[in-house]
């Protein structure tokens, strides 16, 4: 473990090593605090909403406001959710690119001598901070129809530190499995496992430092990615060892059935969300969600490229069903959030704070990121409509929320300050 | 290290930045500086000490924002003076490219190849290569996305997942890999003979014949019963609540005398009974298999069919066999013998091939010629691995073309041949037997992996000694390492994981197979490193160029003959080359480049509109995605020239397509090279309908995706990517006009002009090709009414007008016309093919010093008139190949 470690420490500055307490030196998890946790979540979809029906009157705004079309499946919470307009990330030019840079704000011509860049999103930078007493710091759901929903590149909406792209879990089944399922061997052998694994790591180490050698700066850049996922194990491993006498969860929800696609899969991400949050699984999830076989399983046969550049007639129509259905997931997700109570007698969701939107507002615009936030969590107030100086910063709202839920972030991609109009 | 090699070119790099014409200073002087100048400075911007050229990212973003500003038509502001919208067209068209330029200037790797690991397709085919097995990789993320080939590396990132992917991926082809070598030399077989259908049907006609009478005499003890007077008021409110006689008749059991329907033999088994007696009433399509058990032949083989009942019950539509589970993995010979009846019309000669009916992947279509008086037999190579080992992937049908590939579409053709005959659709095709042998791989060789391993691959020999260990696992990691030998304290720590494994109770093979996945996630396995430890550029190695020319031209790691050949030697190296090119393995090149390179992932975006066009069924659509890559494949073999993709007096089709185009000539099951008529617009990619299919959204056609599409791939004029913000023109949403009127409004607006000038007339040059690539002389559309219905009172037919002009440019008549012109820009084409081609190879972005590069290669292929494996010869003899 020593040499091992040590090496993690001299092979290259960008690698620094875990906390001593991240890394399993206790036996057990951090005792409940009497007050429930903070939480967030975001949920993101490619290819934007209908702009004529999705977005509230923009003269009606503060608690006065009307519900769209698009949104009047969440009529039974609006007092709980605010909608806010004008805010966008000034870098964003690509224009089919609905995700990469929602949660970053991050430019990507920032590195001259090279065509892509990103950094951290807001939901790791969460991660960091409220993710240390749980099996989990953060999930990422993604889909197997990223690629035609109109995300841009990524593996699913989170960005870690560097700004590389974090994996996500593709589909529920395989979210089931990692937030529930327990190996059924013994502790004795589980504890080889985990031992052979770091084996393993060990072996892959000895043959990475050997690699190593003599490359050229880009390229022991490229190889830190390898470095860095050898630690990410390595601190999942100790993660694994801390939680190794603590049972996983009992599922909440049943085990979804394989195959899943479209709006069913989203309807069964929403409960697991529900459930890894209630068993206090994690307190940090993103969900990039499906578009292409969200409008299969309605029976829309427009391509969902095609649809984002409705005009009216069977795209607009098949755009606002697409924007009623979400709305209506949505709304179901709000349900169970707010049935879902807490020991102190609150409920879950007094605590998590969620968001909800793109990148892409509609066709190709980038402005006005349709944004809508619930869940008591980051303190915002609620019940709104915001419409904000067009051209706010994305990130500011983001900002926002991770103020509220207690995390010390000084700026987060191009922020410019908190947006004092939703604190609460 | 001297070099043999005699460089092609010279590697001066004069690269200019990209800059603004100077003559745009006219527009910002006119209408931007009075607010964003030395007096004003709103929003903090100003214009005229803006810099024309682009030399830092300050300087672009700052450019962005006035792109950005324009497109979006904030700026000039509504109530100032407007640019006259020429000027600002010219103004946004040359910005957009600049920022274009910009962007790749400043994203430039200056020739630096970062180090990158196998992609997924790499990463599979280095398994194959290794182990002599294809595992589906399918869990591993997927490559690029950013638009640029999978192969470039600085887009390939790592992550803690992938890790471990790697190694369950490895574990799991080791696993396949040991099935493979124990089954080796397993042979199997089984026969089906196709009259095994006929007394099924025989029995279900008679079964349907006697449950019609019985469900009658039901049907009439209930009506009796709900005749009596004494009933008459329950009966009277049953027929209120349910108006529907069969839903009246399902309430039986609340008539007092009805009789169950159960002692008239119709039982549900715990649902209700009555629903069985009412649908025997219907006996459906008892007409139609009355009709198959009277066709002649019935008693000695099979004929496909429609679905008429649910698969289950009875299946004359498809025959599926099931490969028995306990057959093993490798390699497979499916054979049939089938037939169609001497009337058949032609476009019903179609069989498909396929795994799982239900699903209905369609993996290869035939046409039967045989006769039944003398059937063909077909014979179709197959391979079954570990990902087949359930029924929905194990299951191998065989059906007409186009007959069922959606319950729509069947019912469809179904309904219309009813309306037709009253019976359903005529059968056609005939099967008299199938078979499926399991063939075996003794006579191949042993994969290199497992040559070097030299172990005992099962548990019935003794534990292997520790210094045998320890010298496999170094020969192994060697091979896997494509030649590089493994550190010794690597080699040590795999020994140790074998022991833990072992401790742990493993069998040897077990701890063998773990321990050896390991090495297929180390980075040695899952990188191409060229170290250079003074980050000097230097020459790679011989053994680098062998497995940068293997990944490139195969995917895949070089082979024994490759790594000992010094390709330092310039004939050595045309002649590996050529080796390579010829080889079934150069398919893992075609494949994937090809793809990437003509953007064909549209392709498998959307589904056709089959009520539309009902002859592009799945079996068109395969054989049309496969003409574009068997025509690059014929091209690169015979080393004809890429001008051929431009205009050609020739197709690479086969029989479906022959068929779909009209075309005659196609002797063989593949496909071949087939002469044009005079006067056919068929022959190179504009007259592929694939290429149409991707140029439409499967319903109406986008002359903006193909004239976009031509001026990318064909005429390396590529638009700026779709901008951000433009506002989109909706006052003609619903209005009745034909393409042409809707599209001329991209003219009037300066933001829209600015690209669609440009794109716009290339679509109409090919309208003549419907959205399915079909050719049409006439188009149409239909308006929707307040309900989104078709109005079919607001349907407006137009004669298709291909007649358009270049944007500063020539003018064409039709789409020959077009075509012509097209074909006379082959610079421009192979330019942009060279430009992919080195992308793809060197696995970076083409930069501005790339530039001697780019015009080294098309000189040297136009020496060869465009010879296509000529461009490949003159790439991978340059310096930047040889270059780390």
């Amino acid at each position: 473990m020593k040499t091992r470690r040590h090496f993690l420490r001299s092979s290259t500055a960008l690698i620094t090593l875990p906390a001593l307490e991240s890394m399993g030196f206790r036996a057990f998890a951090a005792p409940k605090t009497a007050a429930p946790p903070n939480r967030m979540v975001f949920l993101g979809f490619g290819w934007g909403v209908t702009n004529e029906t999705w977005f509230p009157d923009v003269k009606k705004t503060g608690a006065a406001w009307e519900l769209s079309e698009g949104l009047k499946p969440l009529a039974r919470h609006q007092k709980d959710i605010t909608v806010v307009q004008g805010c966008s990330n000034k870098f964003a030019n690509e224009a089919h690119w609905g995700s990469t840079f929602w949660l970053t704000g991050a430019n990507r011509y920032a590195e001259p001598g090279q065509s892509f860049h990103n950094s951290i999103s807001a939901d790791q930078v969460a991660a960091a901070h409220l993710g240390k007493d749980t099996r989990y710091a953060s999930i990422q759901l993604n889909t197997p129809d990223a690629q035609n929903s109109g995300h841009g590149p990524g593996l699913s909406l989170a960005w870690d530190l560097r700004g590389k792209p974090v994996a996500g879990v593709e589909n529920p089944v395989a979210a089931f499995h990692r937030l529930f399922s327990n190996e059924t061997t013994p502790l004795s052998e589980r504890q080889a496992m985990l031992a052979q694994k770091r084996s393993v790591l060990d072996a892959v180490l000895e043959d990475a430092k050997r690699l190593q050698n003599g490359l050229t700066k880009t390229d022991i850049d490229k190889l830190d990615e390898y470095f860095q996922s050898i630690r990410d194990i390595e601190v999942r491993l100790g993660k694994d060892e801390q939680w190794l006498s603590v049972p996983k969860a009992k599922s909440p929800v049943a085990e979804p059935k394989p195959g899943l696609a479209g709006k069913e899969e989203i309807k069964v991400m929403y409960d697991l969300i529900v459930a890894a949050l209630q068993t206090d699984s994690t307190r940090v999830l993103t969900y990039r969600q499906p578009v292409g076989t969200l409008l299969q399983s309605l029976d829309i046969k427009v391509a969902p490229h095609d649809m984002s550049h409705y005009s009216p007639g069977d795209r607009m129509a098949a755009s606002q069903k697409r924007d009623a259905t979400q709305s209506e997931l949505l709304a179901g997700l709000i349900d169970k959030l707010k049935a879902m109570k807490e020991a102190d007698g609150t409920s879950l969701f007094d605590h998590v704070a969620l968001a909800y939107g793109s990148n892409i507002r509609t066709i190709h615009y980038l402005d006005n990121c349709p944004t809508v936030l619930t869940g008591g969590g980051a303190k915002l107030k609620l019940g709104q409509h915001l419409v904000l100086p067009k051209d706010t910063p994305l990130c500011n709202v983001w900002l926002t929320m991770l103020h509220g839920l207690g995390v010390p972030a000084e700026r987060h991609g191009d922020s410019s300050g908190v947006v004092k109009e939703l604190q609460a | 290290m001297r070099r043999l090699l005699v460089f092609l070119f010279s590697s001066v790099v004069l690269a200019a930045d990209p800059a603004m014409p100077e003559k745009h200073r006219a527009l910002f002087k006119e209408h931007c500086v009075s607010c964003h100048g030395p007096e004003k400075q709103k929003g903090k911007f100003r214009v005229d000490d803006l810099p024309l050229a682009i030399t830092n990212v300050e300087i672009a973003e700052k450019w962005q924002k006035v792109l950005n500003a324009m497109n979006s038509g904030d700026m000039p502001p509504e109530d100032e003076k407007q640019p006259p919208s020429i000027a600002k067209a010219d103004f946004l068209d040359d910005l957009a490219n600049v920022m274009v330029a910009a962007r790749r200037s400043l994203g430039d790797q200056k020739g630096v190849i970062t180090m990158r690991r196998l992609n997924r397709r790499e990463y599979k085919n280095t398994l194959r290569e290794l182990l002599g097995v294809e595992i589906n990789v399918a869990e591993l993320p997927q490559d690029g996305g950013s638009g640029a080939f999978d192969t470039v590396g600085s887009n390939l990132f790592m992550s803690a997942n992938q890790i471990e992917q790697y190694q369950a991926l490895g574990r799991e082809a080791l696993e396949e890999a040991f099935a493979w070598q124990t089954a080796a030399s397993v042979t199997k077989k089984l026969h089906y003979e196709g009259e095994t259908t006929t007394p099924k049907v025989r029995d279900f006609v008679k079964y349907q014949i006697d449950a019609r009478e019985r469900a009658q005499k039901w049907v009439k003890a209930v009506d009796d019963a709900a005749a009596k007077p004494e009933n008459k008021e329950i009966v009277a409110k049953l027929r209120a609540e349910f108006p529907n006689v069969s839903r009246f008749r399902r309430e039986w059991a609340r008539i007092p005398g009805a009789p169950n329907p159960r002692t008239f033999g119709f039982d549900k088994k715990g649902e209700n009974d009555a629903d069985l007696a009412n649908d025997s009433l219907g006996a459906g399509w008892l007409k139609y298999h009355e009709y198959y058990t009277q066709m002649p032949d019935v008693d000695r083989g099979a004929y496909l069919g429609i679905q008429t009942r649910h698969p289950a019950e009875l299946n004359v539509n498809y025959i599926e066999l099931l490969v028995p589970f306990d057959w093993p993995v490798g390699d497979y010979i499916v054979r049939v013998r089938a037939a169609a009846v001497k009337d058949a019309p032609a476009e019903r000669r179609f069989l498909d091939f396929g795994i799982h009916a239900r699903t209905g992947k369609v993996l290869n279509t035939y046409e039967i010629t045989g006769t039944m008086e003398n059937p063909q037999t077909i014979e179709i190579p197959l391979t079954l691995t570990r990902a087949n080992l359930s029924r929905d992937n194990r299951s191998l049908f065989f059906r007409e073309k186009g007959s069922w590939d959606t319950n729509e579409e069947g019912n469809r053709k179904r309904a219309e041949a009813v309306k037709r005959n009253g019976i359903g659709p005529e059968l056609v095709l005939w099967v008299d037997w199938i078979e499926v042998e399991r063939v075996s791989n003794a006579a191949k060789p042993v994969p290199p992996g497992f040559a070097a391993l030299k172990l005992p691959l099962d548990d019935k020999s003794p534990a292997p000694a520790a210094a045998e260990l320890h010298a496999a696992f170094e020969r192994f990691a060697t091979e896997a390492f494509r030649g590089t030998p493994p550190p010794a304290d690597y080699v040590e720590r795999l020994m140790r994981l074998y022991d833990v494994r072992r401790k742990a109770g493993d069998k040897p093979v077990a701890a063998l197979k773990e321990t050896l996945s390991v090495v297929l996630a180390s980075p040695m396995f899952l990188y191409l490193a060229e170290p250079s430890p003074d980050d000097k550029r230097r020459f790679l190695t011989h053994e680098e160029l062998a497995t940068r020319l293997s990944y490139f031209l195969w995917s895949a790691p070089p082979d024994v003959e490759l790594r000992k050949s010094d390709l330092s030697k310039p004939d050595v190296l045309i002649t590996q080359t050529n080796r390579l090119l010829d080889d079934p393995r150069s398919e893992g090149f075609l494949t994937a480049f090809v793809h990437q390179w003509l953007g064909l992932d549209r392709i498998d975006f959307f589904e056709v509109n089959r009520a539309l066009y009902p002859r592009f069924d799945t079996g068109t659509k395969v054989a049309a995605k496969g003409e574009i890559h068997e025509t690059i494949a014929h091209i690169l073999k015979h080393s004809a020239s890429l001008r051929d993709l431009l205009k050609a007096d020739y197709v690479i089709i086969n029989r479906v397509l022959a068929h779909y185009y009209g075309i005659h000539g196609v002797k063989g099951e593949g496909y071949e090279k087939v002469s044009l008529p005079k006067g056919s617009p068929r022959g190179g990619l504009l007259g592929m309908a694939a290429i149409h299919f991707m140029g439409g959204n499967g319903e109406r056609t986008s002359p903006v995706e193909r004239g976009a599409w031509v001026l990318r791939k064909l005429l390396h004029d590529p638009p700026p990517p779709a901008p951000a913000n433009v506002p989109a023109i909706t006052r003609l949403a619903g209005k009745v006009l034909t393409t042409q009127e809707r599209l001329l409004a991209h003219q009037e607006d300066p933001q829209c002009a600015s690209c669609h000038r440009k794109i716009d007339p290339i679509g109409f040059g090919l309208e003549n090709f419907d959205a399915a690539g079909q050719w049409r002389t006439e188009d149409s559309y239909t308006a929707l009414d307040a309900n989104g219905k078709p109005d079919p009172k607001s349907t407006k037919r137009w004669p298709i007008q291909p007649a358009a002009t270049f944007f500063k440019g020539p003018s064409f008549t039709d789409f020959f016309a077009l075509r012509d012109i097209i074909a006379s820009k082959s610079n421009a084409f192979a330019r942009s093919f060279s430009e992919a081609l080195i992308e793809f190879a060197l696995g970076r972005p083409i930069g501005f010093r790339d530039e001697p590069l780019i015009d080294g290669i098309i000189n040297q292929a136009g020496k060869k008139d465009l010879a296509m494996r000529e461009f490949i010869h003159a790439l991978v003899s340059s310096k930047e190949f040889h270059t780390k």
